[in-house]
């Protein structure tokens, strides 16, 4: 974190709506092309991303009467004849319903299937197979805070992209931050050079940081057993944004128990900030 | 008499810890575990190597405490850690710190280090930890409460982005990561 001039070539970002947030996608401009060259693999990019996103919010949104996700809320389709990827989602958080002990769930406390908890994890998942498609390999995709990157704001440096989490008693001032993606012996990667600590050398497979918090968007988490949630916001960094979105959304709901369990089970660094502001965070968010 | 209560409450946890560990250690292996936290990096000279047969160390050195260490080894049905309280015993005398062997558990591998200091055991942590699939872990990746001025930095005008929980379109357009967007637009 002490790196602190901007990479040579400059960065370059575009940023479009869905699923009720913003999303941006950064890329750094590259030593080899000219910049208009650079501008437009952002757009076209960019524009990928944004098709996925919207082709996905318009199955899964329940904020979309005519969804497929609110057809099934409403009951006039059954999951029996909904589509595959409707029924892969369901399948999936099903799975991770079990694994976190039922802290993650699709199922709203009125009985309603949102899968949004989901969504944009897989949504940022998504994307990322498709930027790497394309040949793409440096960015760092932003979905309403969840973040998601690749390689390095400096190609060929092997530095991390530093990321920031807010503070949400503050949300002008940063709280922590920490770095994704990069590469062995890249600038960032002196957090590990010391080699000692255990949890601190698998940073560079730390691809995803996502978080919830219970103050945003009305509470719209809830906590298991319909009490209050224990912590006001949870980052949760893994190496693939599902990971990371779902735990980070399982700690909001289930408490320490379910932050001790995703600390042990799965290989995740964890900041979570209790609802009196104190901190708790697992070794990787040591300085 | 301070120090040896110090001493025994020290040999009574370490005591406990190793059965712990010990409920996961195959038969065959008890004696290894017996020499965890004994053998290998014999800093301070000791005869550490005097193994399980030396019960007698923690019941020369220790009070209730250590026996107590004794009595919680001889529950677990073996002599592992009593032998380990008395390699444990002659360390602090010495002081320093002390790396054990490798130990397959059912938990995978495990090598302990006990750190001694002024004659009480101020650590013991697992060195060294896989899983059945040979991926290295921390024995207990765990969040511990930490203050804020300890958590790793950043500033606003260093990060490349910016996390949080979900904002809404609305509240995007005040936030640190618009300011960061707009800045690369």
């Amino acid at each position: 974190m002490q790196q602190t001039s901007e990479p040579r070539h400059g960065l370059r970002a575009r940023t479009f709506s869905c699923m009720g947030t913003v999303i941006s996608l950064t890329m750094p401009a590259g030593p080899h092309k000219a910049p208009h060259a650079a501008d437009d693999e952002l757009e076209a990019a960019t524009a990928v991303v944004e098709r996925l996103f919207a082709r996905l919010d318009g199955t899964f949104s329940l904020y979309r009467p005519d969804s497929e996700a609110s057809r099934l809320g409403r009951g006039e389709l059954g999951l029996q004849e909904a589509s595959d990827e409707m029924r892969a989602r369901y399948t999936e958080a099903s799975e991770w319903r079990l694994l976190t002990e039922g802290a993650f769930t699709a199922e709203r406390p009125d009985g309603i299937l949102d899968l949004s908890g989901l969504i944009k994890g897989h949504a940022m998942k998504e994307a990322g197979i498709s930027l790497h498609a394309l040949g793409l390999e440096d960015w760092c995709l932003n979905a309403g805070g969840d973040v998601l990157v690749s390689g390095s704001p400096d190609p060929g440096s092997g530095e991390a992209w530093r990321a920031g989490i807010v503070d949400p008693a503050d949300r002008r001032t940063l709280l922590a931050g920490f770095p994704l993606g990069g590469l062995p012996g890249g600038l960032a990667s002196g957090l590990a050079a010391d080699g000692g600590a255990p949890g601190n050398t698998a940073s560079r497979s730390r691809m995803a940081l996502a978080t919830s918090g219970s103050a945003e968007r009305g509470d719209h988490i809830w906590a298991a057993g319909g009490r209050a949630a224990e912590f006001w916001q949870v980052s949760v960094a893994a190496a693939d944004a599902v990971t990371a979105d779902v735990l980070a959304t399982a700690i909001v709901a289930g408490g320490t128990a379910m932050l001790n369990r995703a600390a042990e089970l799965w290989d995740v660094e964890v900041l979570a900030v209790r609802r009196d502001g104190d901190l708790l965070a697992t070794a990787g968010f040591r300085r | 008499m301070r120090i040896r209560a110090a001493v025994s409450a020290a040999l009574a946890s370490a005591g406990i810890l190793l059965v712990g560990w010990q409920s996961g250690v195959h038969v065959a292996d008890t004696r290894s575990a017996v020499a965890a936290a004994s053998t290998g990096n014999e800093t301070a000279g000791t005869s550490a190597g005097t193994g399980s047969s030396d019960t007698s160390g923690p019941a020369s050195s220790g009070t209730s405490g250590s026996s107590g260490a004794a009595g919680s080894s001889g529950s677990a049905g073996s002599s592992g850690a009593a032998g380990s309280s008395a390699a444990a015993g002659s360390a602090a005398k010495a002081g320093g710190t002390y790396d054990g062997d490798i130990v397959q558990t059912r938990f995978g591998t495990v090598q302990v280090q006990v750190t001694v200091k002024a004659g009480a055991i101020t650590d013991v942590t697992a060195l060294k930890l896989t899983d059945a699939e040979g991926r290295s872990m921390q024995i207990s990746n765990y969040a511990a409460p930490i203050l804020r001025s300890e958590v790793l930095q950043a500033q606003s005008a260093e990060v490349q982005t910016v996390g949080g929980a979900t904002v809404t379109s609305n509240a995007y357009l005040t936030s640190l990561q618009a300011a960061l967007d707009a800045a690369n637009l």
